[in-house]
């Protein structure tokens, strides 16, 4: 067990091209950290020069205060779980599991007693005498992960290693190796490009684009405070509204975001808090996450809220919801930065020919249909507000 | 009827192959035995078995085969390990591994007869690599070669099988080689292995259908090994094998029954090294 | 050189996949540099085992018959000349026109039947294939003076001439289990059943599947096969001896291991022969061994 500093390690290509640019990260002692991003972030080869498979071009690595950069993998102890697993196709279960064991001159009694013992905290036990080939994808996963656990390394690195399985068993997997890695305390570093997981299994997150570190925090803190637009549109599924809008002072200097027809009132705390008198011309971006875009109930409107009726174009039941999609008249963000989000994945499917298609979060029995008017309802407070030059979040 | 008519077109178009192979393959192989029970001169009818029996007995026979018997050894052992060593040298690549690659390679490309002819110089215990060692001072190298009167003579023998078949044992070993994924050395060395644990606990356990492949290859080539004996040696006692020994029998001395013998015992030692390796072979493949 | 590829698809083809270009900083160094110099040194050590013999070959066959003397093998010649290289050139000329008489047809012949018995093999599997190509792969192996005797009688009886015809005929068939696997492996591994039942769902027969959707794609296996079949039936010399005994219809192979003199042993004459009867080869070899490699590698990606 240790505590992992990333100190702007560096990766250059002899192309010059940057894997990874300057990326400083502490890991502390026994926490999980995701390292998530659009595939070609440069997570992966991050996680590799932490592993010591790949050379560091600049910066260094620390664990616990050593410098480990020149530090041969072997002598890291540090384990990993490959994407593909990586199991050794000739040895069983068992002799994959001890392989660090009988490689370090461990006596034959303890490996087999350690194996063991193992194998019944993964459930693998009835396993043992198989090889790789006569495992299903999940057994040959935690078969990775006792390799993994059995040397009580420093610090587990996990290389999308729920990638190969099918949808269920990832849910599954997903809790297990939370579980498991609470129970035992060791440091995590873990991979992934779905920010599910990365959500749902961090402590903390950071989120990665094209080698550059784009904030790390809580899921609760990515995910309520994106620091930018990438990591607003990267993060949530499905992904945040994004349009183009505008500061406005109505009448008695109460301070609004217009997006195309629709004003939503800011409180005076939100004004107060964000550096928002400063923007002169006004221009914002506007982040709305679906969830906080929702059917308008029926009562009044509160004092920070606004309103709009819309005719809905596509519904989609997702089972705890319903997604309903309308236009707006407004203008959508089309920004390089969100190439990679999978936010605009079509633009065919955002720019409609009467605006941007929005998508608002209804109750799941709301029977909603297309061509149906509808009313929705949204809060002040949960806008997300981004600066259309900088793209940094303005709270 | 409807089988038929959907395997037919396809049975047709390989019909003549197994025709062909029928006849010329399992065809002669039948009348080789049968000519091989027969007895010398010819219309005096069947004999059994007397010519497996008196071959046996004869002392050249014995020879031969162990004279066969330490080429193999020697062959075998020796492309296997050059070819190993050279894949090793290669395999994390180094620059003009291309070059490296032809150079060794390229012997396949010449007949054996070609190759035995400088062979014979170089194998010469007045020539060739006795003047080398001389030069270099290391005498303790030379040797009589296939003259010695050690039994082990023969083994010089080997040197142009492994001067024409390392390399392509080396091939064999480096696309095996290149073919364990990166990530299983990468999880060995994550596991804690050095670079000769990786060879030993991972690359190589994963090589052995190659060995497997190396060793049928080459031990095929062994028991029918004639031409290089010939043009290296020309015909001598001391270095005749089996296949040798046979020319001789239909050439000089027009004992064709006796030589069927030789040839279907030829064809013996080859089925059981190739039967087993067949019957694996299909069967692996069909579990894939 | 008669050596039949190993029969699993895996390593019939030994396509050897190149490195990826090695960044300095790829890996961490594990080797130190005086690791690297020993490895290097043994590289150019093996180099020289391979090269000795042709160097050899090189130097006797440009001296003349007086100066070749074992003893000093490795001397340069005193007086080069190209008398031997003509002297070879004279005896052999005629077996080298044989030999192309020979490679050529068998050559085409025996590649385009193993890629039809591959297509079907392969891809249209009728029932007993496996057994088929069982029976086919054990003809591969089988040591050929097994068959040698009663193949001679078989020409004699059938009434064919003793020359090339007979070599021919031999090479094809004996070549078939050769070229059936390379290309059996080729097809299993590169085109997929899908575009067969494709092909078969838009009412193509076998025989258009094979000309709309195999042939075209067979190019690098028919390269591979070429190259293999025209090497070892170029090399073969126990065939060519046992059955071939018109000494004008002799091959290479067998014309040179006969080159001999009136007393002495012509040195420099059979070292220049042996070159000369090595060229095409290594022509071969040289030319399209860099395409022989890539046609499996684009094989490989395909697949």
């Amino acid at each position: 067990m240790a505590e992992i500093i990333l100190d702007k390690i560096s990766k250059r290509f002899s192309n010059g091209f940057y894997g990874v640019k300057e990326l400083s990260l502490t890991i502390a002692d026994g926490e999980f950290i995701v390292l998530v991003g659009p595939s070609g972030c440069g997570k992966t080869t991050a996680l590799r020069m932490v592993a010591g498979l790949e050379t560091i071009s600049s910066g260094d690595v620390l664990v616990d205060g050593k410098r480990v950069n020149d530090v041969l993998e072997k002598d890291r102890d540090m384990a990993m779980v490959f994407q593909n697993y990586a199991l050794y196709p000739h040895m069983t279960v068992a002799q994959n599991i001890g392989f660090n064991l009988k490689l370090n001159g461990v006596p034959r009694d303890e490996m087999k007693r350690r194996v063991r013992q193992t194998a019944e905290m993964l459930g693998l036990e009835s396993l043992m005498d198989r090889r790789p080939k006569q495992l299903s994808g999940g057994q040959r996963q935690r078969v990775a992960m006792g390799r993994a656990i059995i040397r009580d390394p420093r610090a587990f690195l996990m290389d999308e290693p729920l990638s190969n399985l099918d949808a269920k068993l990832r849910v599954q997997m997903r809790s297990d190796i939370s579980e498991l890695q609470k129970r035992l305390g060791t440091t995590t570093l873990y991979v992934t490009h779905d920010q599910i997981e990365a959500m749902t299994m961090g402590d903390r997150v950071a989120v990665l684009k094209a080698g550059e570190l784009q904030q790390v925090g809580t899921p609760h803190e990515i995910y309520d405070q994106p620091a930018n637009l990438f990591v607003a549109g990267f993060v949530g599924s499905p992904p945040m509204n994004l349009v183009e809008g505008r500061l406005v002072t109505g009448d008695g200097g109460a301070v609004g975001v217009a997006i195309g027809p629709i004003t939503i009132p800011l409180s005076a705390h939100q004004v107060a808090q964000q550096s928002l008198s400063s923007r002169s011309d006004g221009e914002l971006i506007v982040g709305i996450r679906p969830e906080d875009l929702i059917q308008a109930p029926s009562s009044p409107p509160g004092p920070d809220e606004a309103r709009h009726r819309a005719v809905v174009n596509r519904v989609e039941a997702v089972g705890a919801s319903l997604l309903v999609y309308f236009a707006l008249d407004v203008t959508a963000v089309h920004r390089e930065s969100l190439a990679d989000t999978g936010h605009v994945a079509d633009e065919r499917l955002v720019v409609v020919a009467n605006g941007t298609t929005i998508c608002a979060t209804f109750p799941p029995r709301s029977m909603v249909r297309p061509g149906d008017e509808v009313e929705v309802s949204v809060l002040g407070e949960r806008l997300h507000l981004f600066d259309p030059v900088t793209e940094l979040n303005l709270a | 009827m409807n089988r038929l008519r959907r395997w037919g077109p396809a049975f047709l178009m390989v019909l003549p192959s197994i025709i062909l192979i029928g006849v010329f393959v399992y065809g002669l192989i039948y009348w080789n035995v049968r000519t091989s029970l027969q007895q010398q001169p010819m219309p005096r009818g069947p004999s059994g078995t007397t010519n497996y029996s008196k071959l046996w007995a004869e002392r050249r026979w014995v020879r031969d085969l162990k004279n066969l018997g330490v080429f193999t050894v020697v062959f075998i052992v020796g492309s296997l390990v050059m070819g190993a060593v050279m894949a090793l040298l290669l395999d994390k690549g180094v620059k003009g591994e291309g070059f490296f690659r032809s150079i060794y390679l390229f012997p396949m490309a010449v007949s054996f007869i070609a190759a035995g002819i400088v062979w014979r110089w170089l194998l010469n215990p007045s020539s060739g690599l006795n003047l080398i060692f001389d030069k270099l001072g290391l005498d303790s190298l030379k040797s009589q070669w296939w003259q010695s009167k050690s039994p082990w003579g023969m083994a010089a023998m080997a040197m142009p099988a492994m001067w024409q078949m390392s390399g392509y044992i080396m091939a064999l070993y480096l696309a095996g080689f290149r073919g364990v994924p990166e990530e299983l050395r990468e999880a060995a060395r994550m596991d804690g292995a050095k670079e000769r644990q990786v060879y030993r606990h991972v690359v190589f356990p994963e090589l052995r259908p190659v060995t497997l492949s190396a060793l049928v290859i080459l031990g095929h080539i062994s028991i029918k090994v004639f031409d290089l004996v010939l043009a290296v040696s020309g015909k001598q006692g001391k270095t005749e094998t089996p296949a040798v020994y046979m020319w001789d029998l239909i050439f000089q001395a027009s004992n064709r029954p006796k030589g069927a013998t030789v040839a279907t015992l030829l064809l013996v030692g080859v089925a059981v090294l190739v039967i087993p390796y067949l019957i694996y072979t299909v069967r692996s493949e069909r579990k894939s | 050189m008669t050596a039949p590829m190993p029969t699993e698809t895996t390593a019939a083809m030994p396509a050897i996949e190149p490195l990826p270009p090695l960044t300095d900083d790829h890996q961490l160094q594990r080797r130190g540099p005086v690791g690297h110099v020993v490895k290097i040194v043994l590289l150019f050590v093996f180099v020289i085992f391979f090269l000795l013999p042709v160097i050899l070959l090189l130097l006797t066959s440009f001296k003349s018959l007086a100066e070749a003397d074992p003893s000093r093998a490795w001397q340069l010649p005193k007086h080069w000349t190209l008398d031997a290289w003509r002297e070879a050139w004279s005896q052999l000329h005629g077996a080298l026109g044989n030999s192309f008489k020979l490679v050529i047809p068998a050559t085409i012949i025996s590649t385009v039947l193993g890629s039809l018995n591959g297509y079907v093999l392969s891809r249209w599997r009728f029932p007993g294939a496996d057994l088929v190509f069982t029976m086919f792969l054990f003809g591969m192996f089988i040591p050929y003076q097994a068959v040698m005797i009663p193949l001679g009688l078989l020409f004699k009886d059938v009434g064919v001439d003793p020359g090339l015809g007979r070599l021919i005929i031999a090479h094809i068939v004996y070549g078939i289990p050769m070229t059936t696997l390379i290309f059996r492996n080729y097809y299993a591994t590169t085109i997929p059943n899908e575009l067969i039942e494709a092909a078969r769902m838009d009412g193509a027969g076998m025989m258009h599947t094979y000309a709309s959707v195999i042939l075209p794609a067979s190019a690098p296996a028919f390269v591979v096969t070429a190259i293999w079949q025209f090497t070892s039936i170029w090399n073969d010399f126990l065939f060519a001896v046992f059955l071939v005994t018109n000494p004008d219809s002799w091959p290479v192979t067998v014309a040179l291991n006969n080159t001999a003199g009136s007393q002495v042993t012509p040195f420099p004459v059979q070292m220049a022969g042996a070159l000369i009867a090595s060229i095409p080869t290594l022509v071969v070899y040289i030319l399209l061994g860099r395409y022989f490699m890539r046609g499996l590698m684009a094989g490989a990606l395909k697949g």
